[in-house]
């Protein structure tokens, strides 16, 4: 029995849909747990938001000064505003004017 | 009793590699073997994919990150993630009920793993190709035979505990990462055999050829939600345990959500990919659960040539699939119980292992009672653990708090705020629908009362227990107890 075109598109897409975005994800992931680690043999430190999230993350706390939680926030926050401060190369895609328009909480 | 120092540190993933073995690991068991590719090939095949793959990325893949990140920010197991995020007191109870629904699923997947293990010594020795080999009747004597069927639990549950003595870097993780990559070998392994084969493209259609009509009946898509949340295991408190061991710089929505959801429902695209090739070519009927596996399957070893090899490689890779899920399983009790009492690791694993083991008896003396208890905390169980831990990240803690600081800190992909309403509304509302269909579908049966039964107790039990244990208790951070011996 020949299979038709139909079920080898849907094998296709199959395969790619399932093993490509599994084996996509865990070289990304493994990719990206090399490169901490080299950061932080280099500088001991790595940031730890992209752009878009620290940005979030400071716009939550601004709307939640009191919550049980913005102290918390608030020192993740600093943390990553040090890192990315104090070191030369950083894991997310920060731009120099980017860092320098950060400011501590 | 445990020392104060041997509680004081906590154990972690050595590599980024263990840990996301260790989560699929843990999902890949039984169901992706015997179940997934049947029900795939009779909801409509690729119809049925697409439904599964919607699902997964709509509830199991945020639902995962969830749990992950609730388990890497507490740094806790089940019942201290949740004093964390609820405060002392009997609230506390519902990590209780996701422990006593663990305990209970391993009781009766431990004699499980015990008839893969059993599968699997007999493809050593080439059983399945000898001459007379028939089977239905070698595993009919199996299921009779109630003293093997103990003596396969208790072999089973004596070295999950053995390997959890050692901790979870040398213990846990040494045997995932060469457990999982092996069961992926031996499915392409037997994959290629049965590609080869006269006759094994009609096993290719019958999982992949696509009746679009099916995607329109409520059946698949209610079939492909219990496939994307049960075989993710979503919700067990599995993924909060092992997410609790991982690093400081370590990602969570990548790694602990869509590679461990996509993952591991990869690893059922293969079986079907290996298992009905094979099982077409030689004109077997296609079957699920013990059916497949133990008759179809077991019958076909003879007819293919190598047959007696692939039956090695496949009841092999079964058995190291059935395993690492009951692995992972038990070290969701051994983790939170060594945290919340005065024992140490070494007695905590005894303690659970010995529980469970006594409580499998049951199961292991009684394919009946195994079945029985499948059922009742399949539909209601399991969906009620769920439900606990995506309800407590939901309402409790609230999603944006804990996707601001965990989902997306030292994150590998960023996630949107439209992961929020998925975790607060969606997947509550989907297990509770859940736990309703199939209380009107199973209603009145002995089942049905059994599922009640546990609805309604085990919450009570677990706030119970914990009103009495948190009793006094101060509502500060309990980070000195620690689970682990690494």
């Amino acid at each position: 029995m020949a299979l038709t075109i139909e079920v080898i598109a849907m094998l296709v897409f199959t395969l790619a849909a399932f093993w490509g975005v599994a084996t996509w994800s865990l070289v990304k992931t493994l990719r990206q747990e090399d490169r901490k680690a080299a950061m932080l043999e280099a500088q001991e430190r790595v940031d730890t938001y992209p752009p878009k999230a620290l940005a979030e993350l400071r716009a939550w706390i601004e709307a939640n000064p009191n919550d049980s939680l913005a102290d918390e926030a608030r020192q993740s926050y600093n943390e990553c505003v040090d890192v990315l401060e104090s070191t030369d190369e950083h894991f997310y895609d920060w731009s120099e004017s980017e860092v320098q328009s950060l400011d501590r909480l | 009793m445990g020392t104060a120092e041997a509680k004081t540190s906590r154990a972690e993933w050595g590599t980024r590699f263990g840990f996301l073995m260790a989560m699929i690991g843990a999902m890949v068991g039984a169901g992706n073997i015997w179940r997934f590719p049947y029900v795939m090939g009779e909801n409509g095949g690729g119809a049925f994919v697409l439904a599964f793959l919607v699902l997964l990325f709509l509830l199991a893949v945020p639902g995962l990150m969830a749990e992950v990140a609730l388990g890497r920010y507490t740094n806790k197991g089940v019942i201290g993630a949740f004093r964390d995020v609820v405060g002392p007191g009997g609230f506390v109870g519902l990590g209780v009920v996701v422990l006593l629904v663990n305990i209970a699923l391993m009781s009766y997947y431990s004699p499980v793993i015990g008839w893969t293990l059993y599968y699997a010594v007999h493809s050593l020795l080439f059983s399945f190709t000898a001459t007379g080999f028939e089977a239905e009747p070698f595993m009919m004597d199996l299921f009779g035979n109630s003293a093997l069927m103990i003596g396969l639990h208790t072999i089973v549950m004596a070295s999950i505990a053995g390997i959890l003595l050692l901790g979870i870097r040398r213990g846990v993780e040494r045997i995932v990462i060469f457990a999982v990559p092996a069961l992926v070998l031996a499915l392409v392994v037997m994959m290629v055999r049965g590609l080869t084969l006269d006759g094994a493209s009609e096993g290719i259609a019958f999982a992949f050829g696509i009746e679009w009509g099916y995607l329109l009946l409520s059946e698949t898509w209610i079939t492909a939600l219990g496939q994307a949340l049960f075989s993710t295991g979503l919700g067990w408190g599995i993924a909060l345990t092992v997410g609790s061991y991982l690093r400081e710089y370590d990602d969570v929505p990548l790694g602990g959500g869509v590679f461990t959801a996509i993952g591991e429902s990869s690893i059922g695209i293969l079986a079907a990919l290996a298992i009905f090739p094979i099982v077409f070519a030689v004109g077997a009927d296609p079957d699920a659960g013990a059916g497949l596996a133990f008759i179809s399957l077991a019958q076909v070893f003879p007819e293919i040539p190598l047959g007696g090899l692939v039956a090695i490689v496949f009841f092999v890779g079964f058995f190291l699939a059935t395993f690492t899920s009951g692995l992972l399983i038990t070290e969701v009790s051994v983790t939170t119980l060594a945290e919340e009492t005065r024992f140490d690791r070494t007695q905590t694993v005894l303690g659970v292992c010995g529980l469970i083991w006594l409580f499998g008896l049951p199961s292991a003396y009684s394919a009946d009672i195994l079945d029985y208890l499948d059922f009742v905390f399949g539909n209601w169980g399991l969906p009620l653990a769920t439900l606990a831990i995506i309800g407590v990240i939901g309402w409790a803690i609230g999603p944006e708090r804990i996707r601001l600081l965990a989902v997306n800190k030292n994150a590998g992909i960023y996630i949107g705020s439209w992961w929020n309403p998925v975790i607060k509304y969606v997947i509550p509302g989907v297990m509770l629908f859940i736990m309703a269909y199939f209380a009107y579908e199973q209603w009145g049966t002995n089942e049905m009362i059994g599922g009640m039964i546990v609805l309604v107790t085990f919450p009570l039990i677990g706030y119970a227990i914990m009103s009495i244990v948190d009793n006094g208790r101060e509502p500060t951070d309990t980070a000195e107890l620690v689970g682990g011996d690494d």
